[in-house]
């Protein structure tokens, strides 16, 4: 029989043999352990966004005749207008393609377009997270741009055979190059300033001396498409804070980000045509 | 005892079915800027009422699938759930384990142990770690309140599995229904 003080501590033994155990487990076991658990519970993650969507439809099958006929009398007022702006972009994605020809300048990243609806939001102060309705099943890889109708939302960090996890820009592990809108000098954007109870906010660093901003006169900040799979020009946010670096060289601040980042449905995958881009 | 023993599975799927409902509340409070963590509560159930054996294979289970979905190194919470269990099978026979509100006690202070061990943990990736530790405070204090209330509900929930099964937690014995 064993001793009754190694009998009180044996649960700590047992833990600490299992640890080990774990420990000395080889990196593709773990792997595959870890893509099996996410597997097992994908279908619940994903079972009740189908039930909204269900719910959705069931209540848009209530609406009278009446009001559909003008909803989709607005509806073709808003296609006609995007018909035009369809055929301006086509015209000036003409214009640059003559202009990167003539000037031999390389082409711009190409990407295709995957919309996909959110299954998930975990907004902690720890992480920001979405998990999506596409994964492996519609070609998405590991570091592919997020973006929505106000800009970047994020970059997908993890892909499964139907769901894929996305870093949100607020999430304090998401970093991008960055510009102001009308200035082409590189600028660090971190996430991370999730206060409770109020709008998810970022941080700027190494902005220029000669750039200002404030609330009242915020400053936009887009991607600058420098040294990441990031197209030129989203939006991130707008620039409300910006003071003086402790080095003095440059200045640091906030931005505030879209409020609507909190509440997203559906969201924009761009996936490069060239997957070297990643 | 019984041939096939479900104990752990049952307490299993109660964990898997108390993170489910957790993770929903969570996708739908995320633009308040709240987060619920109740990771405390997994550990009561197996540690106070089974058995060592079924309540290690549970909480191990339960400490994978948990760190499946999150972005901390690959068995963190089994490591952390682990010994938070570890703890109270060393002291249970000291406490009265069978009332809710001791159950009450052990979660709080079980969740209040992971909050702090996870957020020193990941805190330090934040550009202001002082701001981020206040945002895991109002979380904790949050996800305290929710375990106030529904912790007794999943303690009653897990004894009433039991009794379906028709087993006893502790000794895995048929009980008459």
């Amino acid at each position: 029989m064993l001793p009754k003080r190694f009998d009180q501590a044996r649960p700590f033994a047992t833990l600490g043999v299992i640890l080990l155990v774990w420990l000395l487990l080889p990196l593709v076991l773990k792997t595959f352990a870890r893509a099996t658990f996410f597997a097992i519970q994908a279908p619940l993650i994903v079972a009740d966004s189908y039930v909204q969507d269900l719910q959705t439809f069931w209540s848009n099958r209530l609406h009278s005749k009446d009001e559909l006929l003008k909803a989709g009398k607005d509806l073709a007022g808003l296609i006609s207008q995007y018909e035009f702006s369809v055929q301006q972009n086509k015209a000036l994605d003409a214009e640059i393609s003559r202009l990167e020809n003539l000037l031999k300048l390389p082409s711009m990243p190409a990407f295709r377009y995957e919309p996909a609806r959110v299954a998930r939001r975990d907004f902690s102060g720890w992480w920001q997270r979405l998990i999506i309705r596409k994964g492996e099943n519609y070609g998405l890889p590991v570091g592919a741009p997020v973006v929505f109708a106000g800009g970047v939302v994020g970059r997908v960090v993890e892909v499964h055979r139907y769901t894929a996890v996305v870093d949100l820009i607020t999430s304090p592990t998401f970093r991008v190059a960055a510009t102001v809108s009308g200035d082409n000098k590189p600028i660090s954007y971190q996430g991370g300033l999730n206060d409770a109870f109020s709008s998810p906010r970022g941080t700027v660093e190494f902005v220029p001396l000669d750039i200002s901003a404030s609330k009242a006169a915020p400053r936009r900040l887009v991607t600058s498409g420098l040294g990441g799979i990031f197209p030129p020009g989203l939006a991130i946010g707008d620039i409300t804070l910006l003071e003086p670096s402790t080095d003095g060289l440059f200045k640091t601040g906030e931005v505030a980000l879209d409020p609507r980042l909190g509440s997203l449905t559906e969201v924009t995958v761009l996936v490069p045509l060239n997957p070297e881009q990643l | 005892m019984r041939k096939h023993d479900p104990r752990w599975l049952i307490v299993t799927a109660a964990n898997l079915l108390l993170w489910w409902l957790v993770g929903l509340t969570n996708h739908y409070v995320a633009d308040a800027g709240v987060h619920f963590y109740v990771g405390g509560l997994f550990v009561v159930y197996s540690a106070l009422r089974l058995d060592r054996k079924h309540g290690l294979i549970a909480i191990v289970l339960t400490g994978l699938l948990v760190d499946a979905v999150e972005p901390v190194p690959y068995g963190t919470s089994l490591l952390l759930l682990g010994l938070v269990h570890a703890t109270l099978l060393y002291g249970r026979q000291r406490f009265p384990r069978e009332g809710a509100v001791f159950g009450i006690v052990v979660a709080l202070l079980a969740n209040l142990f992971l909050v702090i061990a996870l957020s020193f943990l990941l805190v330090g990736a934040n550009p202001r770690p002082g701001s981020a530790w206040l945002r895991v405070f109002s979380d904790l204090l949050a996800s305290q309140l929710l375990l106030l209330v529904i912790t007794p509900w999943f303690l009653a929930l897990q004894d009433r599995a039991m009794e379906l099964a028709a087993i006893h937690p502790g000794t895995g014995r048929r009980v008459s229904l």
